[in-house]
């Protein structure tokens, strides 16, 4: 199974898509997703989604991100279950009911956010960041600056979850139980943001001067030498894209 | 006690890391792990202390397999030392940091405020500075002295000298010589050879996953085929006997046999006093 954000070689039809065109597709997918409240249509996206990650052989990474979209996602439908009152009454409440337009919107919000970030995710496991941070640059023109800085922020998300994990090794080898209750954990968890924080600075600062002395202040658009041609394949996922989102806000 | 009986392990299931070790760390041993980078050293270490759970046989400590206890309960007799201090540093102070593990242990009281006093004479750390101020060698005799305030019966050291200068390395190897001395087991992976040549009893060579060779210091480091197997180079002074050994005809036996630059010299003052050769 590949770290996560971890680009993952490949030969499918993802990993042959430009960079740029893969990226503009995800943000439509995505914004497709909150542009309609179909839950069927949402419904058929996340089953396309899914079918997008297998065909790339991306499914466990996949199931892992649903996993962890779907502990975020109940909380907010917890909160859309007990603030919206709506549709056919369930069960009563102090301060109204959760009815089943309760329930369908609590469906809703959990199918949406898992929709809408497998596309954005698949990006960075078929593509290189440097491709992402080039491809950007060279035909979205983005200054490098600022492709540079988000695709850094990406890479540096499963370094810091490495860092976070080291740490919590190094403490239970000391006998700390984190294992138990939320709370406890919580309570456990909460001093180590301090080497967490030590170490994420010490990181930054080593690749920001890392960078200033490989001439980072020189780069230009025309400094890349390698080419990300568009091919009919982009063109066909950008028509695909731009349709389902014409669906999404038509439905 | 640590014994490992026909360990294999893995990551996720997926590589095997280890394959079919075994081998007993007896009370009181100094043993040092070499090889190269991969060759399943520190794996072996969290196997030891429970941090990774063997996939096929069985990792005992005194006796008791690691896959029934919680890291938790081993840490109490195996103590852990990483490389990177900075992993294990958390609190805001040296006293903070070293009563930081009698705490996690439910042992705070007049007691383990003595025995912090104790270990912060015995360092001489300022026992109010910020430990991310301090240097790195400090941090790392830090990290150790927070290990073996709490006495473990066992301490393991994952690569202790690393990235330390030669004074710091020193003050952190007496210091776990000193332990050793006292009775305390010493489990220690290393690449430094003058480190392992200096300190360690025993070593225990390893690569690809396998152990390679496991005996008494300088027999291990004196194998050829050991040495090339597991990519390991010996002590220098080691090496010159050697050396010496092989190209000098009727090489006396006090120089071909010499292990340190004390013996590598007494030997040849001796040579010299002879006549030389």
């Amino acid at each position: 199974m590949a770290k996560f954000l971890e680009y993952v070689p490949g030969t499918s039809f993802l990993h042959r898509m430009n960079p740029s065109v893969k990226l503009i597709c995800a943000v439509i997918l995505a914004i497709a997703c909150f542009c309609t409240t179909n839950l069927a249509f949402l419904a058929l996206l996340f089953v396309a989604a899914l079918a997008l990650a297998a065909s790339c052989h991306m499914m466990r990474e996949t199931v892992g991100l649903c996993k962890g979209v779907l502990a975020f996602s109940v909380i907010l439908a917890a909160v859309i279950l007990l603030t919206t009152p709506r549709g056919a009454q369930l069960v009563p409440l102090p301060w109204g009911f959760i009815g089943t337009g309760s329930l369908l919107a609590a469906l809703t919000v959990i199918i949406r956010l898992m929709t809408a970030s497998i596309p954005l995710f698949l990006v960075f496991y078929v593509t290189k960041m440097s491709d992402i941070t080039n491809s950007a640059v060279k035909q979205l023109h983005v200054p490098y600056k600022y492709a540079f800085t988000f695709t850094s922020t990406v890479h540096f998300i499963p370094v810091f979850m490495n860092n976070m994990a080291g740490i919590m090794e190094a403490q239970t080898a000391r006998g700390v139980e984190f294992d138990g209750s939320l709370v406890k954990k919580v309570r456990l968890m909460v001093p180590l943001c301090v080497p967490l924080l030590v170490s994420s600075v010490r990181k930054t600062n080593s690749a920001a001067i890392a960078a200033e002395v490989r001439g980072f202040h020189l780069r230009t658009r025309d400094s890349g030498f390698k080419q990300y041609p568009l091919a009919a394949r982009d063109y066909i996922a950008l028509a695909v894209s731009v349709a389902i989102l014409v669906v999404a806000i038509v439905l | 006690m640590i014994e490992f009986k026909n360990v294999s392990a893995s990551y996720d299931g997926e590589l095997a890391v280890l394959k079919d070790v075994s081998f007993t760390i007896r009370d009181g041993d100094f043993v040092a792990f070499v090889g190269t980078n991969g060759a399943g050293k520190s794996t072996t270490m969290r196997l030891a202390n429970g941090l990774l759970k063997p996939t096929a046989g069985e990792v005992l400590v005194d006796g008791v397999p690691t896959s029934q206890l919680k890291t938790s309960q081993i840490a109490r007799k195996v103590g852990f030392l990483f490389q990177n201090p900075d992993r294990q540093i958390c609190c805001n102070s040296v006293r903070e940091e070293l009563l930081f593990g009698f705490q996690v242990l439910g042992e705070q009281g007049p007691d383990a405020e003595a025995q912090v006093d104790e270990i912060i004479a015995r360092f001489g750390f300022d026992s109010d500075a910020e430990p991310y101020l301090l240097n790195r060698g400090t941090r790392q005799l830090l990290a150790l002295a927070s290990i073996i305030a709490l006495k473990p019966p066992t301490v393991i050291l994952d690569e202790p000298t690393t990235g330390l200068d030669f004074r710091e390395c020193q003050k952190v190897m007496e210091t776990v010589a000193q332990l050793n001395a006292q009775g305390t087991t010493v489990v220690m992976v290393c690449h430094d050879m003058e480190v392992v040549g200096d300190f360690a009893c025993r070593v225990i060579a390893m690569t690809d996953g396998r152990v390679v060779a496991d005996g008494p210091t300088f027999e291990v480091l004196r194998n050829q085929e050991v040495l090339k197997r597991a990519s390991v180079i010996p002590p220098q002074a080691t090496a010159v006997a050697m050396g010496l050994q092989q190209q000098v005809p009727d090489c006396p036996v006090a120089v071909a046999d010499a292990n340190t630059v004390e013996q590598l010299a007494e030997a040849l003052e001796g040579v010299a006093a002879e006549g030389g050769r």
